[in-house]
């Protein structure tokens, strides 16, 4: 399945000239104004800007978790080949005056449409863990979640292998184990006894560094023959074999068991994946209440959220923002960590162009709703082409002593932003054109663009 | 919870306070016989000041007072719906207060946290502006007048409910285990008709209660409607909810899950205040329906000056609204992990 992803060239997420704009009492807030975006599959894409630039509100369009007071004016959000937001666009188009009460009729059914999409292929962290995570709600409930609604085949799977794993199986696993590690023989034995969902809780226990080995053999001698309900058993077979929940409602008794059965599976899951990002205790961590665990534990458990079910695309909005020096750094380092184990595409939003630059692999920079450059991290660092990047690159504190500069003027008022570019009036370089009318992307380099008219364009 | 005990003092002190604002003459009129004169008078005029230590000064007389008190003596009740020793009054007239307010807490719980739910998620909708103008109506409406208008309606134009009382008299003359008006063991008639197998009588009893709680709870339930459209609205916005739905959970769990019940933990609290509060709505509410509760004996025991009932029924609703509060406390622990005494 990695590998396929690898070689599929087409963008996991392809945004089209979307406008995005928020109906308020105060006026019509015109938070993105054609934003033409293309998500690679494998690459970690970081989205730079100041606060109120739009990032944030392009991130959460995609997952399409948007207040009710966002009109979809124009443009398209692709996921998947899938264009979501089409009913609301099409009602901004139809509708004479917008009226956010019709625009959340249909946001209900795009939020029902994408809840298959969220958490399984596409997910999201948010920047406040303080406040990500529900205060009411075990740890392990909250990771569970994303796995009992999308993955329930696997919980079963998982919990059948320890039914049907008899003592002789689990002694020959461990001998396997020894002798040529998790290869090919290892897969083949689960496969021939109708064990599969054995491998992940045995890699789990197997990798772990801090526990000796004997532990580690009992441990694995210990996943089997664990009795089940028989009346359980015909529904978890039955999920096991379509991934899909049953009714539970209509299952009054034997459903609770099945339920429970299920979710107990998916806190065991939490726990191996909460030891393999490295957070002691896991099996603790995830009885505990969020108010228990520090800010960066919080930040974990909600990239753990995210990443459970091995999503195609993560949207990180600001992991780092609201959390102290030494931590970013920890999470930064996890989330670099996580590039490498788990192959999926990042989208990075951050205001720190420098803790962009240590993840990203492609930039872009967004100003008042739009994208004003994008191109590989070197080529943004190294030699920036839109004079907004320029400005933002003297304004990053470094080491060496250089003058900082801030950049004058401020964001334009969004409820009226200029006709023609929006950074016209804050530019050193303005032209008369730039006066009236809005620049496209030019291509200055390779995979580089700008939107500015000094690379391309008519100069007049 | 440590408040519990200074706030029981100053309960009683208030009371006791209140008491004596009465004068202790009030008290020497009930058991004095305007008959005697001079120094018989004299004498037993002293005899009583011993014997309530009327002689002392009074922070020795609030802790005598208190004794009593702890000793189950609240003192005595002159009314013409009951005369006898307060405690007494107590016990036959409360049961049938608390059936009636329990009734109501469950009508009010059951309807204005679903609606409260309803209109937050369905914002600025017609149904949303209809519950909220109707149950402001309601809130609007003096309890008694709700009472009249749904007798009127019920009682006498559709005949379909009872006007008064607590049970039809026709139907339990002659029960042993009903003297008085009052029924035994629970003196709640309801419970006690089910306890002795009669659902006849049960089935009636339960008629009589429709009307008097349906009002006690319309009377109030906007408040909890909007308070619960209120913070719902707000952890609608909060970033867990949106957590949640990011990570795929069906729109139904998010709602009624992660936003509800974390939008419920200042509602329980206002439920208990107001479920506490009801009790002195009852006072209204009895005397409109002439079921015989707490309220109703409180109305007689103001209307005939009667110091001993009136002091301990303030008594009793402070009682219990202190009572609340430490119920409240240790449930609001048991919901919410943050809170650990």
């Amino acid at each position: 399945m990695m590998e396929n992803r690898k070689h599929d060239s087409s963008p996991i997420v392809k945004i089209e000239n979307l406008h995005l704009h928020y109906y308020t009492r105060r006026g019509v807030y015109k938070a993105l104004n054609g934003v033409n975006l293309e998500i690679r599959r494998g690459e970690v894409l970081g989205v730079a800007g100041e606060s109120g630039c739009g990032k944030s509100t392009l991130g959460r369009a995609i997952m399409g978790i948007i207040p009710r007071n966002a009109a979809i004016v124009e443009g398209k959000i692709i996921v998947d080949g899938v264009d979501y937001l089409k009913p609301l666009r099409e009602y901004f188009k139809r509708a004479k005056k917008f009226k956010p009460t019709k625009n959340q009729d249909l946001l209900k059914k795009v939020n029902e449409e994408m809840s298959k999409v969220r958490g399984q292929k596409i997910s999201m962290v948010f920047q406040e863990p303080m406040t990500t995570l529900n205060p009411l709600l075990t740890v392990g409930y909250q990771i569970s979640e994303a796995l009992f609604y999308h993955n329930p085949g696997l919980l079963a799977s998982r919990r059948l292998a320890r039914a049907r794993a008899t003592k002789e199986d689990t002694k020959n696993i461990v001998k396997i184990l020894k002798e040529e590690g998790e290869g090919e023989r290892f897969r083949q034995y689960l496969k021939n006894r109708n064990i599969m969902g054995l491998e992940d809780q045995i890699i789990s226990i197997w990798r772990r560094r801090e526990l000796h080995d004997l532990k580690k053999e009992q441990m694995i001698l210990d996943l089997c023959c664990e009795p089940i309900s028989s009346m359980a058993r015909g529904y978890l077979e039955q999920i096991e074999k379509t991934n899909l929940l049953p009714k539970f409602s209509k299952l009054p008794i034997v459903g609770r068991i099945v339920k429970r059965e299920i979710l107990k599976e998916a806190y065991k899951k939490s726990a191996e994946f909460l030891g393999l990002l490295g957070i002691p205790d896991p099996d603790k961590v995830v009885y505990m209440y969020p108010h228990e665990l520090s800010g960066g534990q919080r930040q974990r458990i909600v990239i753990t959220t995210a990443m459970i079910n091995n999503p195609n695309l993560v949207i990180l909005d600001e992991p780092t923002s609201a959390l102290d020096v030494t931590i970013q750094a920890q999470i930064l380092e996890l989330v670099k960590e996580l590039k490498e184990k788990i192959n999926s595409t990042y989208m990075f939003i951050s205001h720190d162009l420098s803790v962009l630059s240590e993840v990203s692999d492609r930039i872009a920079i967004m100003y008042a709703g739009q994208i004003v450059e994008i191109g590989p991290r070197s080529a943004i660092f190294n030699s920036p082409k839109h004079p907004y990047t320029q400005m933002l690159m003297e304004a990053i504190p470094t080491i060496e002593a250089h003058e900082l500069k801030a950049i004058k003027g401020e964001v334009p008022d969004m409820r009226n932003p200029p006709k023609g570019c929006m950074f016209y009036p804050r530019c050193p370089y303005a032209m008369p054109i730039c006066k009236e009318k809005r620049p496209q992307l030019f291509k200055v380099g390779e995979d580089h663009y700008v939107a500015c008219y000094l690379y391309g364009g008519e100069k007049k | 919870m440590l408040l519990f005990i200074p706030t029981l003092i100053g309960l009683t002190v208030i009371v006791f306070t209140l008491l004596h604002i009465g004068g202790t003459t009030k008290l020497l009129a009930m058991y004095l016989s305007p008959r005697l004169t001079g120094a018989a008078r004299a004498h037993v005029i002293a005899e009583l000041d011993a014997k309530f230590h009327l002689n002392q000064p009074v922070y020795v007389q609030y802790f005598y007072w208190l004794i009593q008190i702890l000793e189950g003596n609240w003192g005595i009740t002159n009314t013409p719906l009951y005369s006898g020793p307060v405690t007494q009054a107590i016990e036959i007239f409360f049961p049938n207060t608390l059936i009636l307010t329990i009734f109501a807490a469950i009508i009010i719980w059951l309807v204005s946290i679903p609606l409260g739910v309803h209109t937050a998620v369905n914002r600025d909708k017609p149904s949303d502006n209809t519950i909220r103008v109707a149950s402001l109506t309601f809130y609007a409406m003096p309890w008694y007048l709700i009472g009249v208008v749904l007798i009127i309606i019920f009682a006498v134009y559709f005949r379909v409910l009872p006007i008064a009382g607590t049970v039809n008299p026709s139907l339990v003359s002659g029960l042993p285990w009903y003297h008085n008006g009052i029924s035994y063991p629970t003196h709640i008639l309801l419970i006690d008709a089910l306890l002795h197998g009669d659902f006849g009588v049960a089935w009636n009893a339960f008629l009589h209660l429709i009307m008097p709680s349906v009002t006690l709870s319309l009377g109030v339930m906007a408040a909890l409607i909007r308070l619960m459209r209120g913070t719902m609205l707000e952890t609608m916005d909060q970033d867990f909810v949106n957590f949640a739905r990011a990570k795929g959970v069906p729109e139904k769990v998010v709602i009624n899950l992660h936003a509800k019940n974390n939008a419920l933990l200042p509602v329980v609290t206002n439920f208990g205040y107001l479920v506490a509060g009801l009790l002195g709505g009852v006072v209204v509410i009895e005397d409109v329906f002439s079921y015989p509760g707490i309220g109703m004996w409180l109305t007689s025991a103001m209307l005939n000056n009667d110091m001993g009932g009136i002091m301990g029924g303030t008594l009793l609703f402070g009682l219990i609204l202190v009572t609340t509060s430490l119920f409240l406390d240790i449930l609001y622990a048991k919901i919410d992990p943050r809170i650990r005494y």
